[in-house]
């Protein structure tokens, strides 16, 4: 009983203690100025600390309800990540009928199965005949070139990758420098050889190589990778090593480009 | 236990401090003070809430009939008022509280009194002197402000305490 008393005249005396502290507090900052500013800076520093204090152990178990909404926010933002993606593909495929490219059409497609291990490698496109693709197109992306489309079912089209001997590409250094046969080296996932430079082309290595717009596959200027070494074949032209810029591995999706004059221009030539 | 005149005394005393803090001034470093003497001083048979009280009391008379900033006289000495009895504790032991008696020189000897009256005004000096200088000041000056002032005003108290705690024996 007696420590109980003891106890709460303790109390009594911190409550006393605080609250004629707090009464001379309030008197000084009523009068002074320079004190105001000194005991509110003081007393916004302590508020701050039992604040920003209670508030970490608050955040702290509302871990799991802020998990799950951080959750539900990702799955959002993915589905409107997705929504852009097609969207831009659109835009993408407007884009590949105009200005350069005007003469080809272009449809967007998705590679359902891709072979990447052997010397003749192949894709399996998503897209086929009633989709508008046609045989002898080309395959590309962002990157560069990814194939050639060689038969068209109703749903479903079957390309040669560029990752095949049997595939060549008219390209060019630079701009305006000499044209040559992109080639795969066989050897390497990116690696890509530049064939029958003539001599008197000058380049620097790093420079760009694209598309010549040569062949009536691949519209002109697409980016294809960076030019390497160079090694002079037979004393008459230069063989030069190329870095790609597609990444074999991770193709999903692309985009077929058909030249509408294809068959003229064949006739032609026939 | 404290004589009857001790209220007529501590109330003469509280004039002498106004004279002090009025009239004394010699130096921007020199602040006399002996009001944490005066609240030791009060019988220890006054509870801590009443001596808390008159310590506001007296601090907030001396602040306002004085120049200084009112309440700071106040926010030093409740604080010494509050640790009062833990203050007398340590120094002189729990004996006077079982005994119901009032510390004194001859009793307890100068140097424990001494003691007692050094921890309060140095606990007193130390809030003057840090609310008065708000931050604005340099260490320095509030140090050097702090020790010229403790040195002074234990002088002083020394000086007037035997009229607020005379020999028993007399």
């Amino acid at each position: 009983m007696r420590k109980r008393r003891n106890w709460f005249a303790s109390l009594l005396n911190v409550v006393i203690f605080i609250g004629l502290e707090m009464t001379a507090l309030q008197l000084i900052s009523a009068n002074a100025p320079l004190q105001r500013t000194w005991i509110a800076k003081g007393a916004h520093y302590f508020m701050a600390k039992i604040w920003g204090g209670s508030a970490s152990v608050e955040n702290y178990f509302s871990l799991a309800q802020e998990n799950e909404t951080l959750s539900r926010e990702n799955a959002a933002l993915m589905k409107e990540l997705l929504s852009a993606r097609e969207m831009l593909r659109a835009v993408h495929t407007d884009t590949l009928s105009m200005g350069n490219w005007s003469g080809f059409s272009a449809i967007p497609a998705e590679v359902v199965k891709i072979s990447r291990n052997g010397q003749h490698n192949y894709l399996i496109l998503n897209k086929g005949s009633e989709d508008g693709v046609q045989e002898k197109s080309g395959i590309i992306t962002r990157d560069g070139v990814v194939g050639i489309v060689d038969a068209v079912g109703a749903h479903y089209a079957y390309a040669f990758s560029f990752r095949n001997n049997d595939i060549s590409i008219s390209a060019r250094l630079g701009r305006e420098g000499g044209s040559g046969l992109l080639v795969w080296d066989g050897k390497s996932t990116n690696g890509a050889l530049i064939k029958e430079v003539p001599l008197q082309y000058k380049y620097n290595p790093g420079d760009t190589v694209y598309t010549s717009g040569h062949s009536l596959l691949f519209p002109p200027d697409i980016p294809l990778g960076l030019a390497g070494d160079a090694h002079v074949i037979n004393g008459a032209t230069n063989e030069i090593d190329v870095t790609l810029f597609q990444e074999f591995s991770s193709i999903r999706y692309v985009t077929v480009v058909h030249n509408n004059s294809f068959d003229e221009i064949q006739q032609l030539v026939q | 236990m404290r004589r009857p005149l001790f209220w007529f005394i501590y109330l003469l005393l509280v004039i002498v401090q106004l004279l002090l803090t009025n009239y004394l001034r010699v130096s921007p470093y020199l602040m006399i003070s002996i009001l944490p003497m005066m609240v030791l001083c009060i019988s220890i048979r006054v509870g801590t809430v009443w001596t808390m009280l008159i310590a506001f009391a007296t601090g907030f008379v001396v602040d306002l009939l004085s120049e200084g900033l009112l309440g700071l006289n106040v926010a030093a000495l409740v604080p010494v008022a509050f640790f009062r009895n833990g203050i007398i504790r340590l120094v002189f032991g729990t004996e006077l509280f079982a005994r119901d008696e009032d510390f004194s020189v001859q009793r307890n000897g100068f140097g424990k009194t001494a003691l007692a009256i050094l921890i309060a005004q140095a606990l007193f000096l130390l809030i003057y002197v840090w609310i008065d200088s708000a931050g604005m000041r340099p260490l320095s000056f509030d140090a050097l402000r702090f020790a010229v002032s403790l040195v002074a005003s234990m002088l002083v108290s020394l000086l007037t305490l035997g009229l607020l705690a005379p020999d028993p024996r007399r």
